[in-house]
This record gives C-alpha cells, sequence and structure tokens, in this order.
C-alpha cells in the first residue's frame, strides 16, 4: 500500500491528528449540587453532562419551563394515566419526540420501556450517541409513584 | 470583566443577557442547550428577575392616577385630590299621589309617612319605590285629599332601592373606629346619619350633612364624609372634634339609613302600586283607604357607581375647580359630577360671550339624558343652583339656563363605486356609506363643542371599501323654528355659521314645504339676491319679499310670515354654509344630522381609461 506524500509545507500533517471541525467540550453544573471540600460544586463534563440533560428532558413535564410549555418528556403524565391508555410505544414516540426537538448534542439509538402497572412503575432506558464525541451512553430512568 | 446587565422585563430577554454572560467566561459552555443544567438555573433567575420587575411596573402604575388600573387605586387617588366618586344611584320617577274619603268625620289633613313603599315592575322583576320625606294632603271638602311637597307641588319624587339601617356604638375616641358600611349598593346621595346620645335614646341628638353640602366648617358642625374603600363598601368619617366640625363621643349610637339600589335595572318603570293603605282618622278612629298613583315620569337616572374613566377624567377638572364656580370648565366639573346619572354634558359661557352680551349671568346649557320629563328638568335645574351655584359660585353672578339648540345638518354625498371591486351592489355600498355618516355623527358629534370636519367624514368613507374610489359631499345647515300659523309674525334664525354669498345658479336658503294661500310653497332666496321670497314648488313667486338673509351673521329674517299650514311640526330652513369644510358650533348648539333629508349617491364607475368625451 503506496505512503502519502505531503509537501514539507504539509509535512507535519503526518505527525498531528486532523480536527475537521472545532471540538467543543460540554461543560455543565452537576444538578446534585455536591460540594468539593473547597466548597465548588462539581462540574459535569462531555457525555456525563448530555446524559443529565437528557434526563433532566426526559422528568421535566410540559408546562413546567418557564414560557416554554411544550418543553419536557413529560414522563410523569403516564404515572397518572389508567394503564389501558398507554402502550410502551406510546411512550417511546414520546421520548424520541421529545430528544429530537430539545437535544441536538444526541442521536437516539434504541429506547426500551416496560411497564409495570402493578407496580404503578414505568421503567425506561434510552440509549443514545453523543454527536461529537460518537459515544454511546445509556441512561436509565425510572419513574414510579410514591403512594 | 464581564457583567450582567438587567435593565430589560421580558423574560426571554432576561435570559438572554445571563447567556451573554456566560459567553464571555469559559466555566460552564452549556448555556445555551435548553436542557442542560445551568439552563434550568437561568430558568429560575430570569423568572425571578422578570416577577420582579413586573410587580415593580404594576406597582408603580397604580401608584398614578393617569395609569391606574384598579379601581380601588383610581378612587384612592381621587380621593387625595378632593375628588368623591358618585356612588350607584336610585332610579327616580315623579308620581302624583292622593286619597278619596267619603266618610264623614274625616280629618282635615292625611299625612304619607317617609319611606312609603311601592312596587314596580320593570322587564319582569319587580322593584320597590320608596318617598324619603313624608307628605301632607288637605280635604278639598269632597274627601279628596291630594298630597303634596312642602313647597306646595304635587309632583312627588319616589326613589327605588330598599331601607336598610346601620347602627354604630362609638368607642374610645382613642381607638380611631371606623365605621364602615358593608354594602357596595349604596345610594350616597339618600344616606341619613343621626347622632343618638346613647344607645337607647329615641330621639337623635343631631342629624349630621354630608359635606359636599357644607358651605361653612367650624367646631360646631355637623358633618360627615362618606367614601368608597378598596373593597367597595363605604365608609363614614367625622370631623375632629376641633375646627373640621363636631364628632361624636364614647357612648353615643350612630344610626345611618339608606337606599341599596338596583342601579339602572330599575329604569323606565311606569306603573307604581302602592304597598299599603293609609291610615286616615275618621271620627277618632283610624280607617284604611287605598292611595291613587298616577305617574307623571318615568323611573329614570339610576346608574352604576362612576366608571374609572369618568373619574379620572371629572377628578383633574374637579381639582382644578377647587370646589368652586368661577371659570366655565368649573360649572362643567361640579354639575357633572353631581347630576351625571341625568346629565350627559354641560357647556357655560359667560354673559360678555353672550349674544348679545348680559353682564353679570353665567350661561349654562345642559343636554339631558333621554326620557326626562320638563318637570324632572326643571326640578335638575333648580337643584343646580340651589345646591350649587348658589354656594360655590362668585356672588352676584347670577345662573341662566339656556336649552341647547340642535343644528342639524343635510349632507349629499356622491362617490365612484367600481362594481368590479366589491360584491355589493350600488344599494349595499350606499347603505354602508349613509351608516358610517350615522355611526360618525354618533361618535364624533351630538354633543356640546364638537366640529364637524367634512375631509374626516370623507376619509372615513373612502376607508368603507377599496371598491370606493374617490367621494365628495355637499353640505347644508338646518335650523327648526316653531310656527304660529294663521298668525303674521316675524322670526329670526341665528345659524352658527356664516351664509354663503348669494349666486345666480343656485339657491341659498331653502324651507321645507307649508301652505300658503291655499297654495303647497317654499321659501327660497332669490337668485343673485339676500331677498327671501315665497315661491310655489313649481317656482311661481306668491310673495316677492318675505324677509332677507344675512351672510357675515348668519341670521334668516323673516317678517310677517303667515302661512295656514306647515308639514311636520316645525318649519325646516336650510342654508349653504359660507365654508362647508368645517361647521363650528357656538355656545349651546350641537350638530346633529337631518337623516330624512341625508342623501347618499353612488356613481357606477368601472375605472375605464379609454373612454373619451364625445
Amino acid at each position: 500500500m503506496p505512503a502519502k506524500a505531503f509537501s514539507i509545507e504539509d509535512g507535519n500533517l503526518q505527525t498531528k491528528s486532523i480536527v475537521a471541525a472545532r471540538q467543543r467540550q460540554y461543560t455543565d453544573i452537576d444538578l446534585t449540587f455536591t460540594n468539593k471540600v473547597t466548597g465548588d460544586i462539581y462540574k459535569k463534563t462531555n457525555s456525563a453532562a448530555v446524559k443529565q440533560a437528557v434526563k433532566n428532558l426526559l422528568l421535566t413535564n410540559r408546562t413546567e419551563k418557564p414560557f416554554q410549555p411544550y418543553y419536557g418528556g413529560d414522563l410523569n403524565r403516564f404515572l397518572f394515566s389508567l394503564s389501558e391508555d398507554f402502550d410502551e410505544d406510546d411512550v417511546k414516540d414520546n421520548i424520541a419526540a421529545a430528544i429530537q426537538n430539545h437535544e441536538p448534542r444526541v442521536r437516539v439509538r434504541d429506547i426500551q420501556v416496560l411497564i409495570l402497572p402493578d407496580s404503578y412503575d414505568v421503567k425506561v432506558t434510552v440509549i443514545f450517541q453523543v454527536i461529537s464525541t460518537s459515544e454511546v451512553v445509556s441512561l436509565d430512568v425510572s419513574i414510579a409513584r410514591l403512594r | 470583566m464581564a457583567t450582567i446587565q438587567s435593565s430589560d422585563l421580558d423574560f426571554d430577554t432576561i435570559k438572554s443577557r445571563l447567556k451573554t454572560y456566560f459567553q464571555q467566561q469559559s466555566e460552564f459552555s452549556d448555556y445555551d442547550f435548553e436542557t442542560s443544567g445551568l439552563s434550568n438555573i437561568l430558568d429560575v433567575l430570569a423568572y425571578n428577575t422578570h416577577m420582579n420587575g413586573l410587580i415593580a411596573n404594576f406597582a408603580l402604575n397604580e401608584s398614578f392616577l393617569n395609569t391606574a388600573q384598579l379601581r380601588s387605586s383610581v378612587v384612592s387617588h381621587a380621593e387625595v385630590l378632593g375628588y368623591f366618586p358618585r356612588s350607584q344611584t336610585s332610579s327616580r320617577a315623579t308620581v302624583n299621589l292622593s286619597l278619596n274619603v267619603t266618610d264623614a268625620g274625616r280629618s282635615a289633613t292625611v299625612t304619607l309617612p317617609a319611606y312609603t313603599t311601592f312596587s314596580c315592575d320593570v322587564d319582569g322583576t319587580t322593584y320597590s319605590f320608596q318617598t324619603l320625606e313624608s307628605y301632607i294632603a288637605t280635604d278639598d271638602g269632597s274627601g279628596n285629599y291630594d298630597f303634596v311637597t312642602s313647597v306646595g307641588s304635587s309632583n312627588i319624587e319616589i326613589v327605588e332601592g330598599t331601607l336598610k339601617e346601620k347602627n354604630f356604638l362609638v368607642g374610645d375616641v382613642a381607638d380611631g373606629q371606623v365605621y364602615v358600611i358593608p354594602d357596595t349598593t349604596i345610594d350616597t346621595s339618600t344616606l341619613k346619619v343621626e347622632v343618638y346620645t346613647t344607645a337607647t335614646d329615641t330621639e337623635p341628638l343631631a342629624t349630621y350633612t354630608n359635606i359636599t353640602r357644607a358651605v361653612r366648617i367650624d367646631s360646631t358642625s355637623t358633618i360627615y364624609q362618606i367614601k368608597e374603600v378598596p373593597n367597595g363598601y363605604y365608609e363614614i368619617i367625622f370631623g375632629d372634634g376641633s375646627v373640621l366640625g363636631q364628632q361624636p363621643v364614647a357612648g353615643n349610637k350612630i344610626k345611618v339609613t339608606y337606599l341599596s339600589t338596583a342601579a339602572d335595572a330599575a329604569n323606565n318603570g311606569s306603573v307604581f302600586s302602592p304597598d299599603s293603605d293609609v291610615t286616615v282618622t275618621v271620627s277618632g278612629v283610624g280607617v284604611d283607604y287605598p292611595l291613587s298613583v298616577t305617574t307623571v315620569a318615568n323611573s329614570s337616572g339610576g346608574d352604576d357607581k362612576e366608571s374609572i374613566a369618568s373619574i379620572k377624567n371629572n377628578t383633574t377638572i374637579a381639582f382644578a375647580s377647587q370646589q368652586r364656580m368661577v371659570t366655565a370648565e368649573d360649572y362643567k366639573a361640579q354639575i357633572l359630577a353631581n347630576y351625571s346619572s341625568y346629565i350627559s354634558d354641560v357647556i357655560a359661557w359667560g354673559g360678555n360671550e353672550n349674544e348679545p352680551p348680559i353682564y353679570g349671568r353665567t350661561y349654562v346649557s345642559l343636554k339631558f339624558i333621554d326620557g326626562l320629563t320638563d318637570d324632572q328638568k326643571q326640578n335638575i335645574k333648580d337643584q343646580i343652583v340651589n345646591n350649587l351655584t348658589k354656594n360655590l359660585a362668585v356672588m352676584s353672578i347670577d345662573t341662566v339656563f339656556s336649552d341647547p339648540t340642535e343644528v342639524y345638518l343635510q349632507l349629499t354625498t356622491r362617490f365612484n363605486f367600481d362594481p368590479d371591486l366589491s360584491n355589493l351592489t350600488t344599494r349595499g355600498i350606499e347603505n354602508q356609506v349613509t351608516n358610517k355618516i350615522t355611526e360618525y355623527f354618533d361618535a364624533n358629534l351630538k354633543r356640546f363643542d364638537q366640529v364637524f370636519r367634512r375631509s374626516t367624514l370623507l376619509t372615513e368613507i373612502d376607508k368603507i371599501s377599496p371598491a370606493i374610489l374617490n367621494s365628495r359631499m355637499d353640505v347644508k345647515v338646518q335650523l327648526r323654528q316653531d310656527i304660529t300659523v294663521g298668525t303674521a309674525l316675524n322670526y329670526n334664525l341665528y345659524f352658527p355659521v356664516a351664509i354663503a354669498a348669494p349666486s345666480n345658479d343656485e339657491y341659498i336658503v331653502e324651507s321645507t314645504r307649508f301652505t300658503y294661500n291655499d297654495q303647497t310653497a317654499i321659501i327660497r332666496n332669490t337668485l343673485g339676491s339676500n331677498t327671501l321670497q315665497v315661491q310655489t314648488v313649481g317656482g311661481v313667486t306668491l310673495v316677492s319679499n318675505i324677509g332677507s338673509y344675512t351672510e357675515s351673521t348668519g341670521t334668516v329674517s323673516l317678517v310677517a310670515f303667515n302661512p295656514s299650514a306647515i308639514v311636520g311640526t316645525q318649519l325646516k330652513v336650510s342654508v349653504t354654509p359660507a365654508n362647508q369644510s368645517t361647521i363650528r358650533p357656538l355656545r349651546n348648539y350641537i350638530i346633529d344630522i337631518d337623516a330624512g333629508l341625508t342623501t347618499t349617491i353612488a356613481q357606477v364607475d368601472y375605472q375605464n381609461t379609454r373612454t373619451t368625451l364625445a
């Protein structure tokens, strides 16, 4: 296989990786607000930041965010509906639409939903890829009625 | 250094400013993703700032009379300026009341007690009306008793409302007691405040009067103020016991009676039935006889509390007048503040501005609401003189009432109409134009001091539809004159505008039809002359000189005019004004439209520019 040849001016391309687009590092506040010994709170970066954001999106109800009534995964709604009124596909569609509309950093790979009507529980696993790094992340969300 | 700009009020801008701040530092980069935790925190911060900004804005708005929206704020600002907004007012009717007692031994006089009640049905609901004072009737010798007022009039006013009574026991003055009447439907003009020495006394120590009717206040004055409080109830305030009038002392009882009203719902009642008979002493024994009621004037004048818009308008004028009647605007402010449930508009002018000038007088013209009788109107005028001008106006200045003079406009409107640009017929678009003219007069004229401007109306007409291509309007001004038929009399009609100069082509002055020497005739000016003639409709001259008109003064004079009959109740005389573009009313003139003599003509115009003149 022939070796690539570069001019003298471009010779350093062989030793450095080519960055086609400016990479952006995602940095967000850790919403658990756990503080370090210095008193600062922790940061979430890259896939951890995105994962926190997706979880945040799914657990936000419609009309909860000021002046954005259609924002949110609205999963809590299903907890208070009759179990005959919806099925796994409804939950999946809801999650997919919310992520597509509000989280441009990820591409959804798979959504698994398990509805447990007897224990008033919905378990959701969302597998998505962080677009900028191609990292695949799995997020488990479980929502259950307290009583 | 990065700073946060926070001068805006709306949520999105505030949040945008916060994002701008985060753009300037490198610690967190997820501020512009709506799903991020940082965005959620920015939401909270922006929402908090937004709400604080709004509250500050609302609070500031409520701090000024001009911008306040809440009634409680507007009323409070008005009271600071000495203006007490009008409460609900009761509907009032005028009736004649009489008894017929034929039994021998009847007493010479009969007293009808105050608060005698009558029932009246208005639109399926029964309302209670009552007298506010007692009336006495005297036997005419035949057993007929006609009740009369203290000044001898048989016209007795009955007032709608339910009589209510509240009693307050006065505590220690140091307690700063507040006397609140928890009722939003009070007609404060019916309020009667009596103070008793103790709770068990039956005769009042003093009857207090409203401060608005007080001319002079000193330590002995028995006056009270009544004002609307923020929840719509009313509060009674007494003097301070020293310079601002007497103050009830501890142990006194305050008895307040008033009418709780149904406001305008009880207007237009016409049949009043007494709820009880009247007891007449016959040979020492009380015998009940039915009261006979004759309605003189239907119930009217009931109205809701003064509106917020009205309070805002009247407060500033009333403040400027300082509870005195000196300028023309003072008269308007005081009269409207007290009688706006009967009077829709007022204009006043000094005798020096009158034609002819008469010094030492103030002329007032009142535009009453519809439905009042002449007696009711005269009663209001008497009240204005007795309650307002005698107390508040400058000494030696008499108040003279002058009835409004209606001046009518006859409009001939022609407009070009392209049927291709509309789905309306010619008749349909003509009706729309006529309706627009009526609307314009209702909204902009029919009140004192309102000027007719032709171009403004034509602009409104042009805006009705793109199919109206252009428009023009001929304007005539019309006055109406009562005519005594069968008697030769002189009549002068004073138009509020200059009249056009004589023309050789068209008549400047024209009247409606009347009968003269058994012929149907009209009055016209001679073409090219100021002389007026009586002509047949066909143009044959019957009287060559029946008077003249003067252009500059706008006067039409008829001399020895003696028709045998006229069409309608009044003779309508119309003139072409010197300036048709602007008709400006003088003093007590009110501009209205004569719809019967107003015409609208559409000229079909397909905008065909290829047509040539023949």
